[in-house]
């Protein structure tokens, strides 16, 4: 598919990627001290393509999960979309822009949470951090006032928000973050393994918060994850990708139609242990994945 | 309305300008330090202690002598206090609050200041405009209480002053860009200890914050004269004390201001090509 021709009449909430690229550069240390000595005078640059050529399209108000072993790739091609890093080649339009050229613009446009990297100031009680930031965000007050009572129905947020961001704890900050993330109202929003060390009923509110973002407010959310029942629940899509290469990209039904000879094609966790050691040998270990519950 | 249903074309004609509401961030100082009293009660004494100390060490040099290197004892305590206040301006403690940049850099939390309608650029500016209001603020009420109390010297003019108020006002300015650069060191490096340990100790010594800069050699000062530092610190207090003739004021302000303006292109290149190495450690 050709983006600049897509571009033209996408809608807000359009994400395309085509031919993808990351590499990242970094220099080889020899070991010992006349290693380190070489290393100084002679370096030695290596390159690790971290993302290779990946391409994709989501539509408006539809939810997206990348899912991958540890350092498959994923988080790097979220922040390529967020135009936080500058892509090594291949092309992506976020909302008709380029991401990592009109940053301004697409700030207006994008949120994100990434794990459990907070946004929030650590000594300032989260209420206030979510007012600072519609403040940079330029969200009228009377504005502001009807998104934080949309987002405390149902992440509960004024239980704890006038708490500093310090005394919170992994969930309530994670929730506190997930609003700012959206305190500007954007079309597409990122998550990179927001719910990593939750408990099940903050996990269990985060999805529910999720899918009203993507039901209700048609928000494109695209969200990367090692917990299955998350996928099951939320995701319409799936785009599995490995040594920065996308495998499979589709619903979940035809992944399991993909992977029926797997051990047990019912279970979403051994679909994806048999569609990665189809792809590599990669150790599994790191896959870090929690029991499938069957959707619904 | 669902967002889907939104123009695109029409958010983007919306959004192409940076926020102009974006300098309200730079209330997180206030809001930060005034939600720990502690660390306000820390500021306070630390500047209450190093007062009482700079001025008795002052005192007790200048007892057997009443000039040293051509400045009497009222010009000396009026210098050390001068700086001691000018050392109030960077009052806060960011490492505490985990928000130099740094500390963003090693969190991954650099991130977020690339996905804000403002560059990163203006927002530290605003961040350093917030920091610099509350320490200035320390700054005047310790410099009013000692004025009232004869502790330090008033200007040796009403022209000198002004010229030292403006001198300030550039100095700080030269502190900011310098600092930022050092900050920027980070996205080459992700970890700038080293040069903040280095910074520190030329900053202070060249700028005349450890031991006033007359009684260095006549070389040295010279040669330091046109460096970026002096200007920071030695400028504004000579000017207010006199030992800087007035006749020269023009020629520091231009020097300063000079200073200023090539800073202010480094920064700005050197902020444009962080923009393209942002790196997030840990995936």
């Amino acid at each position: 598919m050709n983006i600049s021709s897509a571009s033209a009449g996408d809608q807000a909430g359009t994400i395309v990627a085509e031919n993808l690229t990351k590499v990242f550069f970094s220099t080889a240390r020899v070991p010992g001290p006349l290693g380190a000595v070489r290393s100084l005078i002679h370096p030695r640059r290596v390159a690790t393509t971290a993302v290779d050529g990946v391409g994709f399209r989501i539509e408006p108000g539809r939810l997206a999960a990348f899912l991958g072993p540890n350092g498959a790739g994923k988080s790097t091609t979220i922040k390529m979309l967020t135009g936080i890093l500058t892509p090594t080649g291949g092309r992506v339009e976020v909302n008709g822009l380029v991401p990592h050229k009109a940053r301004i613009a697409n700030a207006r446009l994008v949120g994100a949470v990434f794990g459990q990297r907070s946004q929030l100031w650590w000594d300032l009680p989260a209420i206030d951090s979510l007012r600072v930031l519609a403040d940079i965000h330029g969200v009228p007050p009377a504005e502001l006032r009807v998104r934080l009572a949309r987002f405390d129905r149902i992440l509960e947020l004024s239980a704890f928000w006038d708490n500093r961001a310090r005394q919170l704890s992994l969930g309530q900050r994670v929730r506190c973050d997930l609003a700012a993330a959206l305190i500007h109202d954007p079309p597409v929003l990122y998550l990179d393994e927001p719910t990593i060390g939750m408990d099940v009923v903050v996990k269990e509110q985060v999805r529910e918060f999720l899918r009203e973002q993507v039901e209700q407010r048609g928000r494109t959310v695209v969200l990367t994850t090692h917990d299955m029942t998350e996928v099951e629940r939320l995701a319409g899509r799936v785009i599995l990708i490995n040594s920065g290469r996308i495998v499979y990209d589709g619903d979940l039904d035809g992944l399991r139609a993909t992977h029926a000879d797997a051990q047990d094609p019912t279970d979403l966790e051994a679909i994806m242990r048999h569609a990665f050691t189809a792809d590599t040998d990669q150790d599994l270990d790191t896959l870090d994945m929690e029991q499938a519950v069957p959707a619904g | 309305m669902t967002l889907a249903a939104i123009d695109p074309p029409q958010l983007q004609r919306q959004s192409r300008r940076q926020s102009q509401r974006a300098w309200r961030a730079a209330r997180v100082t206030l809001l930060a330090e005034f939600n720990q009293w502690g660390r306000v009660g820390s500021v306070l004494f630390m500047l209450l202690a190093r007062t009482c100390l700079c001025f008795w060490l002052w005192q007790a040099l200048y007892r057997s002598t009443s000039t040293s290197a051509g400045m009497n004892r009222s010009q000396a305590t009026t210098y050390a206090l001068l700086g001691v206040f000018y050392m109030s301006f960077r009052s806060v403690n960011r490492w505490a609050n985990r928000d130099m940049m740094v500390q963003h850099m090693l969190d991954g939390t650099i991130a977020y200041w690339f996905l804000r309608p403002v560059t990163p650029r203006r927002y530290y500016c605003v961040r350093a405009l917030g920091d610099l209001a509350y320490g200035g603020a320390w700054a005047a009420l310790a410099y009013t209480v000692c004025r009232s109390t004869g502790l330090i010297a008033a200007p040796v003019s009403a022209a000198a002053g002004l010229g030292a108020a403006g001198s300030l006002v550039l100095g700080l300015a030269i502190l900011y860009y310098l600092q930022q650069l050092i900050d920027l060191a980070c996205f080459w490096t992700v970890v700038n200890f080293q040069l903040v340990v280095m910074y520190g100790i030329v900053q202070n010594v060249l700028a005349g914050a450890l031991v006033p800069l007359w009684f260095f050699p006549g070389w040295f000062v010279g040669f330091d004269r046109w460096l970026p530092f002096q200007g920071t610190l030695n400028v504004p207090l000579s000017l207010y004390l006199g030992v800087l003739p007035m006749s020269g004021l023009v020629r520091d302000l231009a020097l300063q201001a000079g200073w200023i303006a090539l800073l202010a292109v480094l920064t700005a290149l050197v902020w444009r090509r962080a923009g393209a190495r942002v790196t997030v450690l840990g995936g």
